[in-house]
């Protein structure tokens, strides 16, 4: 990958592992993150295909870097069982919603294309997105559940959230990660503590490069 | 009959010895005046205002990124103004030193201008003159410390220019003259203290001391300095413990570094966020300064 594409070229999240940065408990929690499998433990074979297209049209990922795997993710999420503490209540519990949910697209796509959701063209299954979004789609197999509220309230948190909790998201928005143990000491605009991504102004892509080599 | 080497060898140390005495002795003889005796506690009161303010500006200037040039200026001067009152406070020379005069001059504009500085950071921020501003903006006592650095110092070197009987300065007793500055300067650090004990909501009952003992020691140093003049045992033993809390509170500064998350091992962070702990000092430093002008003062005649 061409650093200078990045807004914060050279920097990575994961530099920080053996630095004053990061702790023990913050070393377990990332390495666990980052050694979720891509592949199902919860969802069956079929809902896991309607779940990596339905995350690849949410959260398209450049192809020259490694993938967030955002699937395995979500289904790491429901094989657990870990629920937000709070939920709307015209809308089932996690692991219910989502079974329902990517039953239906599928069953909505089979019903308009003859084929499952992960087989449309992707101008098909944005289209199918946003009949989603916009409360179209309501047929039997959405048991009732409001696919707007299924795509407002899981679709977009679950995988968004899952995304922007993976270091390869943290570096492309320059996050500095955990501020435990080491805690910002320099809170003013455009302040950076020195664990902090530097993000290149347009030409000086080479001195924030040599900075963020330095970011520990 | 030669003599062995041993022999001479004792008889030369013996010699040394001799005029070892002699030199001591000769020393002694020397009067100590009092006038250059307190031109040595101020130059090394000077000296521990200084060592402050080069710890403390160096650090947050770094914390500040040096983002202006000016910021490497402070550190500089105080660094100047410390070795001059190392210098000066081992020194009985009853003259100005020019060098150390000019130094502390500097000193003492330097902190004129960064009290502008600082003043103009708090204002070009939104909100202006706030509270949250004088809590997190440029602090504005900072600078002053390093005035006071350099005023002290200064008074000092021209101290020594005077007679030893009955010495003035700024056109009054001279003991009366040092007590003024040290009691406004003491009254000055409080000031500061007392803001920045409030942000910290004066979350630990110790923090009530510097904005207690210090003022009251001002004060005391204040009235004995504008009174006729006359032992002041009170005045001395609260600026003795006004000595006493700057030491202590250094020592509890370093403890409330310990108390932020990660303690000490997390020393890079939390010598940031954690209490100042080179700002305590400055209260034992001025604390130097006030007994020495009492002591200046107690001998005056009017």
């Amino acid at each position: 990958m061409n650093p200078y594409t990045s807004r914060y070229p050279g920097y990575d999240v994961l530099n920080k592992r053996d630095t004053p940065s990061w702790d023990a408990i913050t070393r377990k929690v990332i390495a666990q993150r980052m050694a979720t499998p891509s592949e199902p433990g919860f969802l069956d074979v079929v809902r896991w295909r309607a779940l990596e297209a339905l995350c690849a049209r949410i959260v398209p990922q450049p192809a020259d870097r490694p993938q967030v795997p955002l699937a395995g993710m979500v289904d790491m999420r429901l094989q657990k069982n870990a629920g937000d503490g709070f939920r709307y209540a015209r809308l089932p519990p996690l692991r219910e919603a989502w079974l329902i949910g990517l039953n239906a697209l599928d069953e909505e796509s089979k019903a308009r294309h003859e084929l499952p959701f992960a087989s449309l063209e992707h101008a098909a299954q944005n289209t199918l997105l946003t009949q989603m979004q916009h409360g179209e789609l309501s047929s039997s197999h959405w048991k009732g559940m409001d696919a707007t509220l299924f795509f407002s309230q899981r679709v977009l948190p679950d995988i968004c959230g899952a995304y922007y909790s993976h270091p390869y998201a943290w570096n492309e928005i320059g996050f500095g990660g955990p501020a435990n143990p080491r805690g910002y000491v320099r809170m003013y605009y455009d302040r950076r503590d020195p664990w902090e991504a530097v993000e290149a102004k347009p030409g000086k892509e080479r001195q924030a490069m040599e900075k963020n080599r330095r970011v520990r | 009959m030669t003599l062995s080497r041993q022999t001479w060898t004792g008889v030369a140390c013996a010699l040394a010895g001799v005029a070892a005495v002699a030199a001591i002795s000769r020393r002694r003889r020397t009067e100590r005046l009092l006038h250059i005796e307190t031109s040595r506690a101020f130059n090394r009161s000077s000296a521990l205002l200084a060592c402050s303010v080069l710890t403390d500006s160096a650090m947050e200037h770094y914390r500040g990124a040096f983002s202006n040039v000016a910021m490497y200026v402070p550190p500089a001067v105080a660094t100047c103004s410390l070795l001059a009152g190392f210098h000066g406070g081992a020194d009985r020379t009853p003259a100005t030193h020019t060098v150390r005069h000019a130094i502390y001059w500097g000193a003492t504009l330097t902190g004129l201008a960064g009290t502008g500085f600082h003043l103009y950071n708090v204002m070009k921020r939104p909100g202006g003159w706030s509270w949250q501003n004088l809590f997190y903006a440029a602090p504005l006592g900072a600078p002053t410390a390093l005035l006071l650095s350099g005023a002290l110092g200064a008074a000092a070197e021209r101290l020594r220019n005077q007679p030893a009987h009955e010495p003035r300065l700024l056109g009054m007793p001279a003991g009366k003259a040092l007590g003024l500055l040290s009691g406004i300067g003491l009254a000055g650090t409080a000031i500061e203290a007392a803001l920045l004990h409030f942000r910290g909501s004066f979350q630990h009952k110790a923090m009530y001391a510097p904005v207690s003992v210090p003022p009251a020691a001002s004060a005391l140093l204040l009235h004995a300095s504008l009174t006729r003049p006359q032992p002041r045992w009170l005045a001395r033993v609260v600026l003795q413990l006004t000595w006493l809390v700057g030491w202590i509170g250094t020592a509890l500064h370093v403890r409330g570094v310990a108390r932020h998350h990660g303690g000490w091992r997390n020393w890079s962070q939390n010598l940031f966020n954690g209490p100042p702990v080179p700002a305590p000092p400055s209260f034992s430093a001025l604390a130097l300064a006030g007994l020495a002008a009492l002591r200046l003062r107690e001998g005056e005649r009017r």
